[in-house]
């Protein structure tokens, strides 16, 4: 049974947006988009850059730099120059807290 | 119009590349990885040699050279330091301040060595940072061979210095075989004097991040430098080499051959030459080359050459980069000829890297990397390879 870890308060994670945090030494994004909430992890595939930067829409987050795009759900890149699927963690939401199963 | 007259005479023309300079590392702000100089470099596995971390660690620096050759231990303010280095990014410049003692090896005007010397760095902990820094002196119409031997565990920053004095020649081994916790950041700089010779083979095997930059300038016309390296990747390491060539006197040459090969997942190498023809270095031949082989997916290979000339009259001055999977038709001729897959990628793969390999001049070096290149290929041989 993974464990699930306190991570933020939902409050802390704008509305389609991100929000950094470190959990046991891992670095993730917390992204919240179309109601849902996600937990990656925090840098680009391709080239290292931390997505907490990036934009969110449409269940994607968008690496700044140079528009690498991650499905949500799934970790996968949608869009170049990413070619490599980003790590995804399980997220529990109760009562307000987000917890992430590492 | 007069006024516009002006401003182009006095706007001579003004290289982009390592402009910046300095022995304060104050001058260099803490890089964020978006820089052109950092942006292939792990940052945040460097353990924060270029942001502030401590170098309270120690690397252990013994010299076996012939006894000609005066091996001396010296202070910071030794007029034989510095001189054919500045520091031009944070870490060599740190490095530069932290380093307490310096090993200089002084090959005398005239002296023709007998054997190679060998500077053998070795370090025992990886989880303090240590600074180091060597330099070698080579006097007028001297020769030598000087092998450095990186080995063992530690997170290193260092320089060194090579004075190729006037009709010198000196040859150079720079061997990174590190365990694989290492971080190692190494800036190699040789001042060329005029009709000197000096060659320079990197050799980049074992480490965690590994990232040497060479550079040469020259100090009169006539000087040659060859640049060569070699680097095999694996799983998870870094190696990155970073080549630059000032040509800032008339009629010098440079070669610059680099060749890699990468396997396993994250295996990431990076090359980048930088070559400058400045307006003074006319009558210029210089030509770069960069090769590398991906023997498996997952792996991510840079290469970035960048030439500026700034004068019309070279003798030549071009660069090169491939970075390709093993040929098919190569490996078809040799199994067509009975010789199963395996061996037939092993025979072009040394063939690959045997170019460079003959060129190291000391012989038991060049067989102990031919064995460290066969190690690396037989663990690349397992299931999942591709041809």
């Amino acid at each position: 049974m993974t464990e699930f870890v306190r991570a933020c308060a939902l409050a802390e994670v704008p509305e389609q947006g991100t929000l950094g945090v470190e959990l046991n030494g891992v670095q993730l994004v917390i992204i919240r988009s179309e109601g849902e909430v996600y937990a990656l992890a925090e840098f680009c595939t391709h080239e290292d850059v931390s997505l907490v930067d990036g934009e969110v829409y449409d269940h994607t987050v968008e690496c700044w730099l140079h528009g690498s795009c991650f499905d949500l759900r799934s970790g996968k890149p949608t869009g170049p120059p990413a070619s490599r699927p980003i790590a995804t963690y399980q997220v529990r939401v109760e009562s307000g807290d987000v917890y992430v199963a590492l | 119009m007069s006024q516009l007259q002006g401003a182009v005479e006095n706007a001579g023309p003004v290289s982009k590349l390592h402009a910046r300079e300095s022995f304060d590392p104050v001058d260099f702000p803490v890089p964020t990885g978006r820089e052109e100089e950092w942006r292939f470099t792990p940052l945040r596995r460097l353990r924060g040699l270029h942001v502030d971390a401590p170098f309270d660690g120690k690397v252990g620096i013994e010299v076996d050279a012939d006894p000609e050759i005066p091996v001396v231990l010296a202070q910071h303010g030794d007029p034989r330091i510095g001189i054919a280095l500045v520091p031009s990014d944070r870490v060599s410049a740190r490095a530069f301040a932290a380093a307490g003692e310096v090993t200089i090896l002084t090959v005398p005007d005239g002296f023709a060595a007998s054997r190679p010397a060998v500077i053998s760095v070795r370090g025992d902990d990886s989880s303090v940072a240590a600074a180091g820094h060597v330099v070698v002196e080579v006097g007028a119409n001297a020769s030598a061979v000087v092998v450095l031997d990186y080995a063992g565990s530690a997170t290193y920053a260092d320089n060194v210095e090579f004075v190729v004095g006037d009709g010198a020649r000196l040859s150079v081994v720079s061997l990174q075989d590190w365990d694989g916790d290492s971080v190692h950041l190494s800036h190699q700089h040789a001042l060329v004097g005029r009709d000197a010779s000096f060659s320079h083979t990197a050799v980049s095997l074992g480490g965690g991040v590994v990232r040497v930059a060479p550079s040469v300038r020259y100090a009169g016309p006539g000087g040659n430098a060859e640049l060569r390296g070699l680097y095999f990747a694996d799983a998870g390491q870094h190696l990155e080499h970073r080549l630059f060539v000032d040509h800032s006197a008339p009629d010098c040459r440079s070669r610059v051959t680099y060749k890699g090969a990468l396997q396993g997942d994250d295996a990431h190498t990076v090359w980048i030459g930088d070559v400058v023809i400045r307006p003074e270095a006319t009558g210029t031949d210089s030509y770069e080359s960069n090769r590398n082989l991906v023997l498996t997916d997952g792996t991510r290979v840079d290469s970035v050459p960048n030439l500026e000339i700034l004068t019309g009259e070279v003798t030549r001055a071009g660069h090169a980069s491939t970075s390709g999977r093993l040929e098919d038709q190569h490996l078809f001729y040799l199994m067509a000829r009975g010789i199963p897959l395996a061996e037939a990628r092993r025979l072009v793969i040394r063939g690959f890297f045997g170019e460079l390999i003959g060129e190291i001049a000391v012989p038991e070096l060049a067989q102990r990397i031919t064995a460290a290149i066969e190690v690396e290929l037989a663990r690349g041989m397992g299931p999942g390879s591709t041809p």
